[in-house]
């Protein structure tokens, strides 16, 4: 019984789309995990570059969410690596107040699959989200 | 089961036990009627029997004594008394048995008195025999002959005989119609037990279908409470789901609030001109570390303090009636901004020197609450760092 329920507990893993979410800071870690896994998303959170090259090495995710202002490495940087290594995985670029919001689509606009403001609702990510791994 | 059904079935094997027992009490007392009736019966009979036996025992010992008479032969003789004996013996059987039957033993005593007059009688006859006094025993035979004594021993016992076989016929009848009560009792004892046991088996088939109704509404409200239950576990799921999800909005959108301020601050913070926040009285609330290193002047010496301290503008003809800072009162009372205006900062030292200034008011929705005042004062910074 628990062995089916593993079982069962496991395809239904494998069953959700998989999101890989890099952000430095552990309180929008934890804040877009919790978010996005009551929606029933499957999320991967990691704090830095590195660890999001070795997990996407590890797993190909249905989707990316990555923070532009990372402490060790530039979000646009970090965004071309992603494209080297999964061409076809969409990614979306949160971004802060260091980037005018009338300007970012004609800069990170496009180099993303979309770009969302840090300060735009987690409702209108999870919209985002939504389209890009085609639900 | 409820209490009244089960009092009822009680009650009711009570009166099938009752009758039960009635009929069994009412079957055992007729079958020892029965029992004592056959005994009966078969007492009468060997009553009759044994009459029968005295009247054919009776005929034949006259037989053989009235041989015995004519032949002298002792057999004869012998045969008489064996007879007679007989005869005794038969009345005394008679006589036991009849001795509950007042009537039927008066008679066999009647007989019985008979029988040993023709025994006394055929002693004497034998003896006289016996002497050759031939003429004695002619005489006692005739004597005899006028008597008729066998005639009333054979009447006694036909009477006897038939009182006994109407007796007979009227326990018969008492016997046949007894036994058709036994069977009428019987039968309506079984038959009553029957129509209870049917009543019985209503009852709690009744109860039981009862019960199954009972049954079934408690379940169809077990069920109802059970999606009422559901229900509302969704509701409370679905409202939990609500609530957490706006607390994480919350939280998020507190978390893009504090990087914004923390941004903003940074921004402000980072500006080389100087910067003032101004409440619209014109004083000073918040200054920006370039106010601190190109003056001098600590935030503790000038915020709360008037701008007038640190700050004059070089008036225009047209402002002469104003203060050295009456330009910018003027600008928030109307709501505009200054822009590019010459201006005099004093540093720490008292020393002035010329800049040039913009005011932008602050406001908070339609109503101006302050302003900002950015000074660009290129020379002073050099003497302040110096």
């Amino acid at each position: 019984m628990t062995l089916l329920a593993g079982s069962e507990t496991r395809k239904q893993a494998n069953m959700k789309k998989t999101i890989l979410h890099l952000d430095d800071e552990a309180e929008i870690r934890e804040l877009l995990s919790q978010y996005l896994s009551a929606r029933g998303y499957r999320v991967i959170p990691v704090a830095s570059p590195t660890e999001a090259l070795k997990a996407i090495r590890q797993e190909t995710p249905d989707l990316i969410i990555t923070d532009l202002q990372l402490e060790d490495a530039d979000g646009l940087e970090v965004v071309e690596q992603f494209r080297q290594v999964l061409p076809n995985t969409p990614v979306i670029l949160l971004t802060g107040v260091l980037i005018d919001p009338h300007v970012a689509a004609e800069t990170v606009g496009t180099k993303v699959a979309a770009y969302i403001e840090k300060t735009a609702s987690l409702t209108k990510l999870v919209d985002e989200v939504k389209r890009l791994v085609g639900e | 089961m409820k209490d009244h059904t089960l009092r009822r079935v009680y009650v009711f094997f009570l009166a099938i036990f009752g009758v039960l027992a009635a009929v069994a009490v009412y079957a055992v007392s007729a079958i020892n009627r029965a029992q004592s009736s056959s005994d009966w019966v078969n007492q009468t009979h060997e009553v009759i029997a044994e009459v029968n036996s005295v009247l054919s025992t009776v005929r034949a010992g006259e037989g053989a004594l009235r041989s015995y008479v004519l032949t002298g032969d002792r057999r004869d003789l012998a045969a008489a008394r064996e007879a007679f004996a007989t005869m005794t013996e038969h009345v005394e059987i008679a006589k036991a048995l009849t001795r509950s039957d007042s009537g039927a033993n008066a008679q066999v005593s009647r007989l019985e008195e008979l029988v040993n007059q023709r025994s006394e009688l055929a002693e004497r006859v034998a003896a006289a025999r016996d002497a050759g006094e031939m003429e004695q025993v002619r005489a006692m035979l005739a004597e005899d002959a006028g008597v008729d004594a066998i005639g009333e021993i054979r009447r006694g016992v036909e009477r006897l005989r038939e009182e006994q076989m109407a007796l007979l016929a009227a326990r018969d009848r008492e016997s046949y119609l007894q036994a058709q009560k036994t069977r009428w009792i019987v039968g309506s004892g079984v038959a009553m037990n029957f129509v209870l046991f049917a009543a019985v088996s209503w009852l709690i088939r009744d109860d039981l279908a009862a019960r199954r109704r009972a049954a079934a509404v408690l379940r169809e409200a077990n069920e109802q409470l059970d999606a009422k239950v559901r229900e509302r576990t969704g509701e409370l799921a679905a409202t939990n789901e609500r609530l957490t999800a706006e607390n994480l909005e919350r939280r998020w959108a507190n978390q893009a609030l504090e990087h914004q301020l923390r941004y903003n601050q940074l921004i402000v913070d980072s500006v080389y001109d100087l910067v003032f926040v101004l409440t619209k009285a014109l004083n000073v609330t918040r200054i920006n570390p370039a106010v601190v290193h190109l003056t001098g002047w600590e935030a503790k010496d000038l915020l709360g303090g008037p701008l007038q301290k640190v700050l004059q503008l070089e008036k225009n003809e047209a402002e002469l009636d104003l203060s050295p800072i009456g330009p910018i009162a003027q600008a928030l009372r109307d709501g505009r901004e200054l822009r590019d205006r010459a201006a005099l900062i004093a540093d720490r030292r008292g020393r002035r020197v010329a800049a040039r200034c913009a005011l932008f008011p602050l406001r908070d929705r339609d109503k101006v609450v302050g302003g900002i005042l950015i000074v660009h004062a290129a020379s002073v910074s050099q003497e302040a760092r110096s």
